[in-house]
């Protein structure tokens, strides 16, 4: 019996050597790999899906969903009752007067969600909906411009720093220690101080808010590039580059920073959802996008004052929160996804 | 170094001061003098002349950074436009409620993210790893004011387990216990929103740092030996882990006494948060000068206790 068996295996060994031994391996470029470990982990792709989606839902939203504009107010009017009770007493009878004021109002506001209305409308009289589409763009757009400038500045400077060594080093280094210091939000307050000084209009003042945000959080990613370079411009092929007579920003650009791209990656996509908490929490505080124009910040922020909205109408500030921790929970995950699939050690 | 750090974090908040026009401060002060208080001149001129402002050439800003230098070093934070105080007092004054506030929720913190972090990690990819993990993810994900918001419509407005607002029971005036249980019920809702919220970093630090000591070889060898699990991982791997927990703690330190704008805003605590957000929206500039400063510092010394316990707990690394 048992040397049957053995024969049989003998037998299909030779098949096996038929066949040339490249078609028997699937070859796979390390992107594909790092693509298929990404999409084999479920949250990254509930990740994905939920950042896609938010993308679809503001940027693409607007145009199929016209009814209401961003600063459209519903005037189809509101009337509001209000019932006033008093109590006379004559000749020892108790006679009550009930009175109903019908007001009538220019603005349909605190509609509640209806066909006409999908989730109501605010205090003011828009379309929550649809400034909801508005509010991502702006928070999606702002964030990724901080996120490029952050990555472009930390590389740039990160990079020089960790090739030159030295001097420039010392520099560049002493400066992220200085700008890593510097309080977030406090100084958000003074600089909004200023722009309200030098009446910068409504719509930018969130942009150049946001370029001083850029401004103090590129240190970390400096840091994160110069530590990588440090050890990179240690191995062999950067001697191999050298002596090839290469030039400084193409060995700096071309062979060094191409080798740090995974942990950038993953941190600019963690610092999205940081960016995107950074910007509703600037906006919650008004300091950001302000009326009439949508943020989802902006949106929350009625409830601070108005605790009649915070109780009775749900409807107006709890959409733009779920939107917030969409985006930012997508954006995490995207990012926790890349990090196990570029990191070779963490195969399983 | 760090005195190096600081020079620098106070030429960039001087010079943003320089920036705000000088008329815009008078109509800020006009502003304020309207809402009742009053901004004596003195302390307007006091102000102008320890920023030296006014004086827009060179030597004059050169000038008034040196002269709001050397006040810095005796501690003269100017004085509040609307408190009427020195900055200094106001900080000191409101900085109990912010500490207890955020001494209370990192003891918490520290005390759920740890054991959660050492379960994800021992359990990798396991069911109990998933769900801890997305818990903490959703954690760090939700914006304190929506989160803080929500649980006070629903803790304190709703269920009325909680009061909303405040540090006091206004109507009500209590002594000893009673005023410390009522300090209690007032907190807790905060207190859990910054627990809530600042678990996910921790667990994912506990949770990185434990995987990467268990795959040492040390806890290999001790495993053969034949040493029990929990004696592996609570004495062996757990305490490799307590460095860089350790560590950030000491950087944490000084960052307790900076306040949580946000969370203080929502539930109107008296922390110094707060009050920074207050004096900002009515333009008391010598007041947020003065807590920018103060909170810089905090911060280098976070930096600074970092390094020194880096050393202290792990004897491989020796301070230059």
């Amino acid at each position: 019996m048992d040397e049957l068996k053995n024969k049989e295996e003998v037998v299909e060994e030779v098949k096996d050597t038929e066949v040339p031994l490249d078609k028997n391996v699937r070859l796979m470029s390390p992107t594909r790999m790092v693509v298929r470990r990404f999409f084999r982990s479920k949250l990254s792709i509930l990740g994905l899906i939920m950042c896609i989606s938010l993308f679809v839902f503001s940027f693409l939203g607007p145009l199929f969903y016209t009814e209401w504009g961003e600063i459209e107010l519903d005037e189809s009017g509101k009337t509001e009752y209000s019932i006033s009770e008093t109590t006379y007493e004559v000749n020892g009878v108790e006679y009550t007067l009930r009175q109903t004021t019908e007001k009538s109002l220019k603005d349909n506001f605190l509609a509640p969600p209806s066909s006409e209305h999908i989730l109501g409308t605010d205090n003011e009289g828009y379309d929550i909906f649809v400034r909801l589409m508005y509010g991502g763009r702006i928070s999606l757009i702002v964030s990724f411009i901080a996120v490029f400038l952050i990555t472009i500045l930390g590389v740039l400077l990160g990079g020089i720093a960790g090739f030159f060594g030295g001097v420039i080093d010392n520099v560049i280094m002493r400066l992220c220690d200085i700008l890593i210091c510097l309080p977030g939000i406090p100084i958000l307050l003074i600089i909004s101080t200023i722009l309200d000084a030098s009446n910068i209009d409504a719509k930018y003042r969130i942009y150049l808010l946001m370029i001083y945000l850029t401004f103090i959080s590129w240190p970390g990613t400096a840091r994160l590039v110069r530590g990588q370079i440090l050890s990179l411009r240690e191995q062999e092929y950067m001697v191999a580059a050298e002596a090839m007579g290469y030039s400084t920003p193409r060995k700096i650009f071309k062979h060094l920073v191409p080798n740090v791209m995974p942990q950038l990656i993953v941190s600019m996509s963690l610092s999205l959802g940081s960016m995107i908490l950074y910007e509703a929490t600037l906006s919650y505080l008004n300091l950001g996008v302000k009326a009439p124009y949508a943020a989802w910040g902006t949106m929350i922020n009625i409830i601070s004052t108005n605790q009649d909205i915070l109780q009775n109408h749900l409807n107006v500030w709890v959409p733009a929160g779920v939107c917030i921790v969409i985006a930012v929970l997508g954006f995490n995950f995207v990012g926790d996804g890349l990090r196990d699939a570029l990191d070779p050690k963490a195969r399983r | 170094m760090s005195l190096f750090i600081l020079l620098g974090v106070s030429m960039i908040i001087y010079f943003l001061i320089r920036l705000m026009p000088v008329d815009f401060i008078q109509d800020k002060i006009n502003a304020i003098n309207q809402g009742g208080a009053t901004v004596s001149e003195e302390t307007v001129n006091a102000m102008y002349a320890m920023y030296g402002l006014g004086d827009n050439s060179f030597l004059g800003i050169l000038e008034g950074y040196v002269s709001w230098l050397s006040a810095l070093v005796r501690f003269d934070l100017g004085t509040s436009f609307v408190y009427g105080i020195p900055v200094a007092d106001v900080i000191f004054e409101h900085m109990g409620v912010s500490f207890a506030v955020a001494l209370i929720a990192t003891i918490f913190e520290f005390m759920i993210a740890i054991p959660l972090g050492i379960t994800a990690a021992t359990h990798q990819y396991s069911f109990r790893d998933y769900i801890v993990t997305i818990l903490v993810m959703i954690g760090i994900s939700l914006p304190s004011f929506f989160f803080g918001q929500m649980l006070k419509d629903l803790l304190a407005l709703k269920l009325g387990w909680f009061p909303a607002s405040g540090l006091v029971n206004a109507t009500a005036s209590y002594t000893g216990v009673e005023l410390l249980l009522d300090y209690v019920r007032h907190m807790f809702i905060p207190i859990l929103t910054i627990v809530i919220l600042s678990i996910g970093a921790r667990m994912r630090m506990t949770r990185t740092n434990m995987l990467e000591v268990m795959n040492s070889d040390y806890i290999r060898t001790a495993r053969a030996k034949g040493l029990s699990e929990s004696v592996v991982i609570n004495k062996h791997a757990f305490r490799n882990t307590l460095i860089p927990l350790v560590t950030s703690l000491a950087g944490l330190l000084p960052s307790l006494f900076s306040g949580a704008i946000i969370t203080e805003q929502v539930f109107d605590l008296p922390g110094i948060g707060n009050i920074a957000l207050d004096a900002m929206n009515r333009g008391d500039i010598p007041f947020i000068m003065g807590y920018n400063m103060f909170l810089a510092l905090l911060s280098v010394i976070g930096v600074l206790l970092a390094d020194l316990m880096y050393g202290i707990v792990d004897p491989r690394v020796k301070l230059e």
